[in-house]
């Protein structure tokens, strides 16, 4: 009996402990007020933008917003930019920009835009293109708005690491032409540049149509066994040994901008092992990709195949690089 | 369940049955960027105990993968655990295959000859 009781009480208990609080609808806050994201992913490498999109609002019967700024801890390059538009979507999903204010203005470290229409709620961009000096080391921001009635809001986001890689787009190579490829320039040099730069030629781009063996598309080191150098004499001087991996599914997205989201970062290189890989990759196809070691162990790269053209003996590449010592 | 006899289980926490069948039954052979380098099916002799494969020309052979498929049960030994160093062409690697009931052990030879120009 005692223990129905108890249990009695027990269910009693339970059922007065599920009752819920009656809802209210928030109370905005009667005051300015910011919030900011950050919209871009992956590592932050030099030359790319790091995006934040910053939110600022105040009731109108407050005042507006007079103005918007941010302070990064270290200058961005002078394309670096605060939107002075304010978008929406319209019906044909297009974004339309409507102009709250004066294009940005960039002062040292800080980008500024002052409000030239009334505004009370707008949602800026903001665009800050990593500057080289800034590689290997943490930026961080500094939102703040003011509005007319005196108030002011801030809002600080990072730190972000700036990543120690060098990235360049979309060089052309093409076989007997632009083929001499340089990892410390990252650049593609014709047979005519070559003797200049003798010293810094890392790889050699070929193209064969060998009957009953797959070569096409191919990346030699100039020490490599002249096997792999088919009909091919080198200028002199040419004789670096660099060490190469052929890589398959790895579509970087600072590198392919196709739908992958894949990135290759700092760590990658740092953790890369190419103890005992060849010095020759050979049949490479279109979004293929290569590891690179060069014969100094002083850079180690990541060579991707934007496109190959087996007609045209000539292909797209693209390449991020890390700098070991 | 708990009144069962516990079946009885090898030193790698593997069943051990009453299988008596030991072969290999299908070979690949990967290379560093995870894409086969073989250019035609491997050949297995499961009486000779040997698995003929060749693989491209320009084949990087110190950096490959092998994957073995074995018949059901079965184990093999050396286990694979990562890239395998198969430039060593005059000393064909050697892996053997260990039958479900752990009595039968046959030792296949891998020989890979490299496509001609």
């Amino acid at each position: 009996m005692k223990s129905y009781i108890m249990s009695l009480l027990g269910l009693c208990l339970l059922v007065t402990a599920c009752k819920d609080k009656e809802y209210a609808i928030p109370e905005a806050k009667n005051e300015l007020q910011n919030d900011c994201i950050k919209r871009t992913l992956g590592p932050n490498v030099a030359g790319l933008n790091i995006e934040f999109a910053y939110a600022i609002a105040l009731p109108a019967a407050k005042g507006k917003i007079v103005s918007a700024q941010v302070e990064a801890s270290i200058a961005g390059e002078a394309t670096t930019y605060l939107e002075h538009r304010s978008y929406y979507t319209n019906g044909s999903g297009e974004d339309v920009g409507i102009q709250i204010g004066d294009p940005a203005v960039n002062e040292g470290n800080t980008t500024k835009v002052n409000f030239t229409k009334d505004t009370n709620a707008v949602t800026l961009r903001y665009f800050y293109v990593i500057p080289k000096s800034a590689q290997g080391k943490e930026v961080r921001f500094t939102f703040s708005a003011k509005s007319s009635n005196g108030e002011t809001v801030s809002y600080a986001m990072g730190p972000y690491k700036i990543s120690k890689m060098d990235m360049v787009l979309d060089l052309p190579v093409k076989n007997a032409e632009a083929s001499f490829i340089s990892v410390a320039d990252m650049a593609v040099y014709t047979e005519k540049d070559v003797p200049a730069n003798a010293d810094k030629i890392d790889l050699v781009y070929l193209y064969r149509a060998i009957t009953g063996i797959s070569f096409n598309h191919a990346l030699v080191s100039p020490g490599a066994n002249a096997e792999y150098l088919p009909d091919i004499t080198l200028p002199p001087g040419l004789n670096r040994v660099t060490k190469v991996r052929k890589t398959w599914n790895l579509r970087d997205f600072h590198l392919a901008r196709l739908q992958y989201g894949i990135y290759i970062d700092d760590l990658d290189f740092e953790q890369l092992d190419m103890t005992g890989s060849p010095d020759y990759v050979i049949n490479l196809k279109s979004e293929a990709g290569a590891w690179v070691e060069t014969a100094d162990g002083r850079y180690r790269a990541y060579i991707y195949m934007n496109k190959v053209e087996d007609s045209k003996k000539s292909a797209t590449i693209s390449m991020k690089r890390y700098t070991l010592k | 369940m708990g009144c069962r006899k516990e079946a009885p289980i090898d030193e790698d926490g593997l069943l051990i049955t009453t299988r008596a069948e030991c072969y290999v039954s299908n070979f690949e052979l990967l290379g560093a960027d995870f894409q086969t380098v073989r250019t035609k099916n491997a050949v297995i002799d499961t009486i000779a105990c040997t698995v003929d494969v060749t693989v491209f020309y320009g084949t990087d052979l110190k950096h490959l993968y092998p994957q073995f498929t074995l018949v059901t049960d079965a184990k093999l030994d050396p286990k694979i655990t990562g890239f395998t160093d198969f430039s060593d062409l005059a000393n064909p690697r050697t892996y053997s295959v260990i039958s479900g009931n752990r009595q039968v052990r046959k030792t296949y030879k891998v020989n890979v000859t490299v496509q001609p120009r």
